[in-house]
């Protein structure tokens, strides 16, 4: 969309402190601080009650009567020994892993072949690019239902299409496949997002190293591999990051879909479910719904190193 | 010749397959209930009556939309943009934390979030309000925001902003004058997604604006379609057809806009 | 390398500190815990009134929302808002802890008694609600240990309703069902004769265990045994109408409405839906549509779960008597008297006081063979109160399974086994 990706290029090779730190100057550092401040207040008011109050949640045992008058008894890390120890807990683990890991894939994937493909304006190019955002205004309650319909078993669009290469009807939304077709929802719903910011990553790689490599004779397929890949690196990153991070705790396309059942149950939708009341969880459980998100917390707290470690050794 | 002819076309494929589930809304909005669930590819029960009811019923809704993701665009930019610039430019202490933990802000379910807002606007008196809903929809987007800004004010070559105060700019004037207009192009990207973001938010809305009367957004309006036992689909399809519309012209012109601006702000480092 | 440096870990930790502060700061006090003080009688009404209820397709000007209107006792305005049933309930929790909740909120009848065990509720004589002259099997579910909490708007139930174009051509006659076997002749023959069967929906949560409770109980099941041979019967009646494809596949994702939606296609013989399509069927165009009692294993009616939501003050902090006082004169006006035949006819529910129900019926036609199934019904939350949700679950969970098994036994019967076993 923009080259403003171009500055997640940028990121990969100054973040931090490789560059040789300059002389400090302290009025420099408090104009920063000034320049900082509402946004550290803004975090402090409006993410750090709520993260503090996910975990205390999860260490005292709250039902629908402790949660209004108050008075839960604090009980260490049981629910955490409880959830975990669920028979289908690491089941449940399993599917949130595949559903992030084959959505980001797919998603990225089809996104850069996309943000390559209309990198170089042709005809009406513009508008079309535009046009493959729309996916992302729809309220996700219609999105998903139309999904939903089209993998109707007996009559869906899905079923035909697929009959047109001879494959026999799917259930789609059993048991037994729905996570697959969750999934196949939701790539589609995250091509838009990879598309945004993988073009404008593209943006910023200066045309003219693609002009010296044609000259040189380097075929297409080789100048992607070789000058594309490699400078899209950063950008690649900062997307998988933040496509992991948005995924691991997708809830709505899941749950209007299938309510969560069979595969498709994730930990989000999990946590969703016993936070709520909802769906074959009946009865609402928060602290148990507070220690599922706190995991899927740690998960992510643990891509962020891992990010950041990244991050680090590509800058040497 | 022509240089790839073919792309067009190709594009055109590609642009119907991905728009396929909403060619499927659209076909559904223009059917009658009878048939809806006949999963017919064109609405061959055809009626209008489904626009008729949403035209009637859910322009308030859609005009909160569009002030509540203009006001959360305003904000996240107001707080994020300096922000960015501090952390990138002036070396702020305890930056690489901070950007640690914006990306751990992002995790947090947005569940807990509201339930803690709750809490809070109650006694602020911001429950059901159009400021409050802004509020809480900026904390979908700011966390992006700053990183998106922050990596991209990196790139801002030193020399520009030394030059400035060479020229007895103090940091606030190099922030507004040098900073922002170079900066154009990734505000709008923010500003798209936190557009979009505020759009599609229908949990703090049904948290903290459940009061709200016609000063709810039209993820919440489109649940007037949506009964205990019986839902009303046809509206509904409507209602996301004409609400997909201001947005998807303003996404159009946000991108013949972006493209323009491209060459003229681009930054190479 | 991936070591966090101390400085983030230092940042990290403020972040988390600040934010304990300020749950503390929270927690110290501000809004007072509801108390259970406060009664209608000693109370005046107040100028705005707040209602809450689950009818979001009933919107601004519509007859319901003109009726509760209405309703404003002298010098006071009702502002009445609405949110699907599950997030009403969530809702009203947040709302009475944060000392903020609405004079009156219509709350799912299977939801009341873990409201009323969350301390949630003000008990109907706190409240002033009248709840003399309703039938028993209705009232139960607002009874929580003896104490009563509220009053029923009325009741909706389940039944078959029939596609009667369908039915006359492949010869089926609705008066020959009388219990399961006889059902699945008839569904049969619509089938041979070139239509679809059944749909009925399966959802995972309570929408499906309401619509699979009548074959649950017509079976002879009870919650006290999810594994009893009776319970599996049920399962493996559903289960065999998908495998052998008289029921729609996507039963296992339909809502009701999605199965109404169906239904309307004109392509089925049979739905299993509520009597609020009542009035919707008879006036349905495409076809005529008839209704026959869902009937037990081996016949008789089977007993269908009560269905509606009951009225229900909220616990107040501030002010209570004052908020009772509200809630008695609203509720009063919705569903005392003489208003109260003309809130069912409104809701499209039949009346929980027989007297009043049997003049709705004598008015409308429509009625006449719901009185009965009503009459029949049973309180989901009869037997186990506050922990009927939780069990609902399982049930839930059972069915899916089962459905998903399209009609293999052995895993029918692995799915109530581990269902009751979890």
């Amino acid at each position: 969309m923009t080259n403003a990706a171009g500055a997640l290029v940028a990121e990969a090779t100054t973040t931090g402190e490789a560059v040789p730190p300059r002389p400090r100057r302290s009025r420099a550092r408090w104009a920063a601080v000034a320049f900082v401040a509402p946004l550290l207040v803004y975090l402090v008011v409006f993410y750090a009650f709520p993260l503090v109050q996910n975990v205390a949640m999860s260490v005292q045992r709250y039902d629908r009567g402790t949660f209004v008058s108050g008075g839960a008894p604090f009980v260490g890390l049981d629910i955490y020994r409880e959830v975990i120890g669920q028979p289908k807990f690491w089941r449940i683990v399993g599917q949130t892993a595949t559903f992030t890991l084959v959505s980001i894939t797919f998603q990225y994937v089809i996104g850069l072949a996309l943000a390559v493909f209309f990198h170089r304006s042709f005809k009406l190019s513009a508008t079309l690019r535009a046009m493959f955002l729309v996916p992302w205004l729809l309220p996700v309650i219609v999105s998903a239902t139309t999904w939903q319909w089209m993998m109707n078993p007996d009559n869906g669009a899905m079923n035909t299409l697929v009959g047109w290469f001879g494959i026999e009807p799917v259930w789609w939304l059993n048991a037994q496949h729905s996570l697959m077709s969750v999934t196949i929802a939701n790539i589609w719903l995250g091509i838009p997002f990879n598309l945004v910011i993988l073009y404008s990553g593209l943006q910023n790689i200066p045309t003219t190293l693609y002009e010296a490599a044609a000259i040189d004779g380097a075929g297409p397929w080789r100048r992607f591999w070789s000058i594309t890949m490699p400078l899209l690196r950063p950008v690649t990153l900062v997307t998988l990051l933040l496509g992991l991070v948005y995924t691991i705790k997708v809830v709505d396309i899941i749950w209007i879909m299938t309510t969560g059942t069979g595969t498709s149950q994730t930990l989000a939708t999990w946590s969703y479910g016993m936070a709520f009341g909802k769906g074959t969880s009946g009865v609402i459980q928060y602290s148990e719904a507070s220690a599922v998100g706190s995991i899927l917390l740690v998960i992510a707290l643990a891509f962020g190193l891992i990010y950041v470690a990244v991050q680090r050794h590509e800058e040497g | 010749m022509p240089r790839a002819w073919w792309k067009t076309p190709l594009a055109l494929v590609l642009t119907g397959i991905m728009l396929f589930p909403v060619y499927w809304m659209v076909n559904v909005s223009f059917t009658r209930r009878e048939s809806i669930r006949k999963s017919q590819p064109f609405p061959f029960d055809f009626t209008v009556d489904h626009y008729r009811v949403v035209l009637h019923e859910q322009l308030p809704f859609l005009g909160t939309s569009l002030a509540v993701g203009v006001g959360t665009v305003a904000l996240t930019l107001v707080i994020a943009a300096p922000a960015a610039f501090g952390l990138a430019k002036l070396r702020m202490p305890g930056g690489r934390a901070l950007s640690f933990v914006l990306i751990v802000a992002q995790m947090i379910p947005a569940v807990v979030m509201a339930l803690g807002f709750y809490s809070i606007y109650n006694r602020l008196g911001l429950l059901d309000t159009i400021p409050g809903l802004i509020l809480a929809d900026s904390t979908i987007a700011v966390p992006f925001a700053v990183m998106l800004f922050t990596a991209f004010m990196r790139g801002i070559p030193d020399e520009l902003i030394e030059a400035a105060k060479l020229d007895g700019a103090s940091h606030w004037r190099t922030f507004r004058s040098v900073v922002i207009p170079i900066s154009r192009n990734s505000a709008i990207t923010v500003a798209l997604f936190a557009f979009l973001w505020a759009w599609s938010d229908f949990l703090f809305a049904s948290t903290l604006d459940r009061e709200g009367g016609p000063l709810r957004p039209i993820t919440m309006g489109i649940y007037n379609y949506i009964g205990a036992q019986n839902q009303e689909w046809g509206p509904m399809m409507a209602t996301a057809v004409v609400a997909s519309i201001p947005t998807a012209l303003l996404l159009i012109l946000a991108q013949k806009y972006v493209a323009a601006g491209v060459t003229a702000g681009a930054v190479k480092d | 390398m991936a070591t966090i440096s101390a400085r983030t870990a230092a940042g990290i930790g403020a972040v988390a500190a600040a934010g304990l502060l300020l749950t503390a700061c929270s927690g110290g006090g501000g809004v007072a815990t509801p108390g259970e003080t406060g009664a209608a009688s000693e109370g005046t009404t107040t100028a705005e009134i707040t209602f809450w209820d689950p009818y979001p397709q009933r919107e601004a000007g519509s007859d319901w929302d003109n009726l509760v209107k209405a309703c404003a006792p002298e010098g006071s305005t009702i502002t009445r808002t609405s949110a699907p049933q599950t997030d009403l309930f969530n809702q009203l929790t947040t709302a009475v802890k944060e000392g903020n909740a609405p004079d009156v909120v219509l709350l799912d009848n299977p939801l009341t008694p873990d409201a009323a065990a969350s301390g949630l509720l003000a008990t109907a004589e706190q409240a002033g609600i009248d709840t003399t002259g309703i039938d028993e099997n209705l009232l139960g579910p607002g009874i929580v240990d003896g104490v009563t909490y509220g009053v029923p708007m009325g009741s909706n139930a389940l039944a078959l309703y029939y596609n009667k174009d369908i039915l006359d051509a492949a010869g089926v006659d609705p008066a020959s069902i009388k219990d399961w076997d006889s059902l699945n002749a008839a569904i049969e023959k619509v089938v041979a004769s070139g239509s679809k069967g059944i749909t009925f929906s399966g959802i995972a949560g309570e929408e499906g265990s309401f619509q699979f409770e009548p074959w649950f109980w017509g079976a002879g099941a009870d919650f006290s045994d999810l594994a009893s041979p009776e319970a599996i019967s049920a399962g493996q009646l559903l289960s065999d109408w998908v495998g052998k494809g008289w029921a729609p596949r996507s039963a296992l994702n339909d809502n009701q409405s999605a199965s109404w939606d169906l239904f309307l296609t004109g392509e089925y013989g049979f739905a299993e839906n509520g009597s609020w399509f009542a009035a919707a069927a008879a006036d349905n165009e495409d076809f005529t549509v008839g209704m026959v009692p869902i009937p037990g294993k081996d016949g008789g009616l089977a007993p269908v779960p009560t269905g509606g939501e009951f009225a229900v003050a909220p616990l107040q902090s501030k002010d209570a008597s004052d908020h009772y006082a509200n809630a008695a004169a609203v509720i009063d006006c919705l569903v005392g008297g003489d208003n109260a035949a003309k809130t069912s006819e409104t809701l499209g529910y039949l009346s929980a006081n027989p007297e009043i129900r049997a003049a709705q019926v004598s008015s409308n036609d429509l009625w006449t063979p719901w009185v009965d199934i009503i009459t029949g019904a049973q309180g989901r939350t009869t037997e186990l109160g506050a922990d009927y949700p939780a069990v609902s679950g399982k049930l839930s969970e059972a069915e899916q399974a089962a459905l998903n098994a399209a009609g293999d036994a052995a895993a029918v019967e692995t799915a109530f086994k581990d269902a009751a076993g979890s």
